[in-house]
């Protein structure tokens, strides 16, 4: 697959701006520093981690590591350590989920076309079709070591639900590396930050409200971030109705049905990204209880119903 | 652990259709803690910054805690228990208050040499006196006390590149008070990559040994001290009940971070101590020509005495290569007018043991220089000599400190070390020759001890 890549440095009052594409989203990059050639170093070793886990990680990609897994038909696949980490903590998640949360619940998708624009479900799959790819859901028929991963054949992995966010704590880790400065991390909404502004200022971070256009609506909301992360899971866009009952894009991997009553997205603050990902997402798995779930957790989020 | 602040503002900004859902049997296993080990093993950092970053720890304090013995063969034996809060305050004040206690208990030497036959002593408090045996240095076996410390701290940030910090002292124990008052300045520069900051302490210590102040150079009263004119006798070897002595230091500092790995540090003080310096419980032997003893005299120090010191110190953050061990390699050389020179060498090695604990070896080297007065005894036919100390502690010395930490970081972030070191402290001669009755003596004995530590920071 041939992309185009490039990258926007721009020279602000606070310090430089950096923009690129990757992973189907915008990604902002802020340095705090007036000195222009650490932000091009940060700017280029940034953009070249995202799109290293992209190129590796991607399901749209044949070539990604992901995409060998999903083609082997059955095979034993080489993988590298990087991958067995990732492999461990998407096992974690499905055990503390109790198998709400698989990473082999892509195949789902076939059946659950959300239109991109719209948001719409166009064709309410059968309850047939939804068993038949269900029974193609289940993370622990999938055989891994640290050197190799057998995928039993017609199951997919999709490292959607926690690439990004892995592509976000990796930019933190990175970027410490280079430079003291503060350096926020913005991956399509999934935010990170290395530490306070100078002299120990929050980050305003703006979350978008997906519906901000439709009037009496809340505008997007400001949230003061000095250490950690916050993502957010869920898209109020992508829902369908039917018989009266409210359906989210969010899948249980258990029974390939959509979650009922979750709230339609979730912001979750934690450490780091992924975790706040995870933490996001699973509450959103706990439908009407996810707020619950995360008060019990004692995490800051905010949700959105 | 969240801070209440942000802990309410989520709970406004919920959308008012959360339902209350109180009484819902969803399972409660801490799934964020299990999260914080998942997401450390998959991005190797460490699970203890993991945690920490969310706590911001505004109002609420955090306990340092300790304990050690420290024992002596033979000789002085100390368990001292520390406990330290630090708060943090809304802007950057942080507010730190300690008390330390130690108690002390043992035998310490009174300064005068060995002898071929058993010696007499009084006692400092002139009530009895106590016998060491023939070859034996001897110790005042009489050492007993128990210290408080209570020491307090506020920091806070003046300007953007200025923090401030003014704290004070208070120590007591039986026979010794110690007040004290500090204040320091540190100033940010170069992107806060360097710090030059200024010190200035003063102490006033107020000494009032039981049995009164020796005076100085006079003969220790030895005799039957149930006679009737023992007290009047005693009365005349003592100059008063108290005495006191001003320390006022002042430091001047430079840290420089060379980069994300390297931090050095560099310090210069002066100090300036006045008033009574001498040790009320040290004698001086006064030999005969062949080296036998005829008399012990109390000891004298000068009134004053200017102590200078310049410190270095590196540490730097190995790699991968190296385990990220921690290296904390530091040397300080010290002078003062008393004749007295010094040189200290530290190191540190934290070594990182799994991703939880770290083990920590330690080598400390001390070196010094006798001081002017300083004399093992003093033979009688030797020119009157105003200042005299046979304290081994001013002495020629050599002493090296080995040992090792352990310490690990509990679930919740809580650390727990444990510390184990030997201490061996060998004084030398600073070009004495011994008298005949000496030689078969140790008159520069070795002291050895075993220092034992725990620690706990909540």
């Amino acid at each position: 697959m041939h992309k185009t890549r490039s990258v926007q440095i721009e020279h602000k009052k606070h310090g430089h701006n950096i923009n690129f594409n990757a992973m189907a989203s915008p990604c902002e990059v802020i340095i705090q520093t007036q000195n222009k050639s650490l932000a091009k170093k940060v700017a280029q070793c940034v953009s070249n981690e995202v799109w290293r886990i992209e190129d590796k990680y991607s399901r749209y990609d044949s070539l990604s590591i992901c995409g060998q897994i999903n083609s082997s038909e059955g095979q034993k696949n080489a993988i590298d350590e990087e991958t067995y980490l990732l492999l461990n903590f998407a096992e974690q998640c499905y055990q503390l989920s109790d198998g709400l949360f698989d990473i082999t619940s892509g195949v789902l998708r076939k059946v659950w076309a959300f239109d991109s624009l719209s948001g719409e479900c166009k064709n309410f799959p059968s309850a047939t079709e939804v068993k038949k790819q269900a029974k193609l859901v289940d993370w622990t028929k999938v055989i891994y070591d640290q050197q190799s991963i057998t995928l039993p054949q017609y199951m997919e992995l999709d490292f959607g639900g926690i690439g990004k966010e892995y592509a976000v704590d990796r930019c933190i880790l990175l970027a410490k590396l280079l430079t003291d400065e503060p350096i926020l991390v913005n991956l399509g909404g999934d935010i990170a930050v290395t530490g306070p502004r100078h002299n120990k200022q929050a980050w305003q971070v703006a979350i978008e409200n997906p519906e901000s256009d439709v009037l009496d609506q809340p505008q997007d909301m400001v949230v003061a971030l000095k250490q950690g992360a916050l993502a957010t899971s869920g898209d109020s866009r992508r829902y369908l109705m039917k018989d009266g009952v409210r359906y989210g894009h969010v899948l249980n991997a258990k029974t390939g049905w959509p979650i009922i009553d979750a709230p339609r997205s979730i912001t979750a603050v934690a450490p780091q990204c992924i975790q706040a990902g995870i933490l996001a997402t699973l509450a959103l798995l706990q439908g009407e209880y996810a707020e619950q779930f995360l008060t019990e957790q004692e995490v800051i989020y905010w949700a959105r119903r | 652990m969240n801070n209440n602040n942000a802990k309410a503002k989520s709970t406004k900004l919920n959308n008012p259709r959360l339902k209350n859902t109180e009484g819902n049997s969803t399972k409660k296993i801490n799934i964020k803690a299990a999260l914080s080990l998942a997401t450390s093993a998959l991005l190797g950092t460490s699970v203890v910054a993991s945690c920490a970053t969310q706590a911001q720890d505004v109002d609420e304090w955090q306990f340092d805690s300790a304990f050690l013995l420290y024992s002596e063969v033979d000789r002085v034996s100390a368990s001292e228990a520390i406990i330290a809060g630090t708060k943090t305050f809304a802007n950057d004040e942080v507010l730190t208050l300690k008390l330390t206690i130690d108690a002390l208990t043992g035998a310490s030497a009174n300064g005068a040499v060995a002898q071929p036959n058993a010696q007499t002593f009084t006692r400092p408090s002139g009530n009895g006196q106590y016998v060491t045996a023939a070859g034996e240095t001897p110790l005042d076996d009489t050492f007993k006390d128990t210290r408080v410390q209570l020491n307090g701290q506020w920091t806070q940030p003046l300007t953007e590149n200025i923090t401030g910090s003014a704290g004070g002292h208070l120590s007591k124990e039986y026979d010794y008070l110690s007040l004290g008052i500090n204040g320091n300045l540190a100033y940010d520069f170069n992107r806060k990559n360097s710090t030059i900051s200024m010190g200035l302490s003063f102490f006033q210590d107020t000494f009032t040994p039981e049995g009164g102040i020796p005076k100085p150079l006079s003969s220790m009263l030895v005799g039957d001290s149930s006679a009737s004119d023992w007290d009047t006798e005693f009365a005349k070897t003592r100059v008063g009940d108290s005495e006191n002595k001003s320390t006022a230091d002042v430091l001047v500092g430079f840290s420089q971070v060379i980069n994300r790995r390297m931090i050095t540090a560099f310090n210069y003080s002066y100090s300036m101590v006045d008033g009574y310096l001498t040790d009320p419980f040290k004698v001086v032997s006064v030999l005969n020509n062949d080296g036998m003893a005829q008399d012990y005299i109390y000891e004298n120090r000068p009134d004053s005495r200017i102590k200078q010191s310049t410190f270095m110190q590196a540490k730097y953050h190995f790699d991968d290569s190296l385990l990220n061990t921690i290296a904390d390699v530091s040397y300080r050389y010290m002078w003062d007018d008393w004749g007295i020179s010094s040189h200290t060498i530290d190191t540190r090695f934290a070594i990182p043991v799994g991703r939880t604990s770290y083990i920590e070896p330690h080598i400390r080297f001390y070196q010094q220089s006798a001081a002017n007065f300083y004399q093992p005894y003093i033979i009688v036919q030797q020119e009157k000599t105003v200042f005299v100390s046979a304290d081994y502690r001013i002495g020629e010395m050599t002493s090296v400190t080995v040992g090792a930490k352990y310490g690990m970081t509990l679930n919740g972030g809580n650390e727990l070390s444990f510390r184990l070191e030997y201490y061996r402290q060998m004084p030398t001669s600073s070009g004495f020759t011994e008298p005949e009755a000496l030689q078969t003596q140790n008159i520069y004995p070795v002291v050895e001890a075993i220092i034992a530590q725990v620690s706990y920071s909540f």
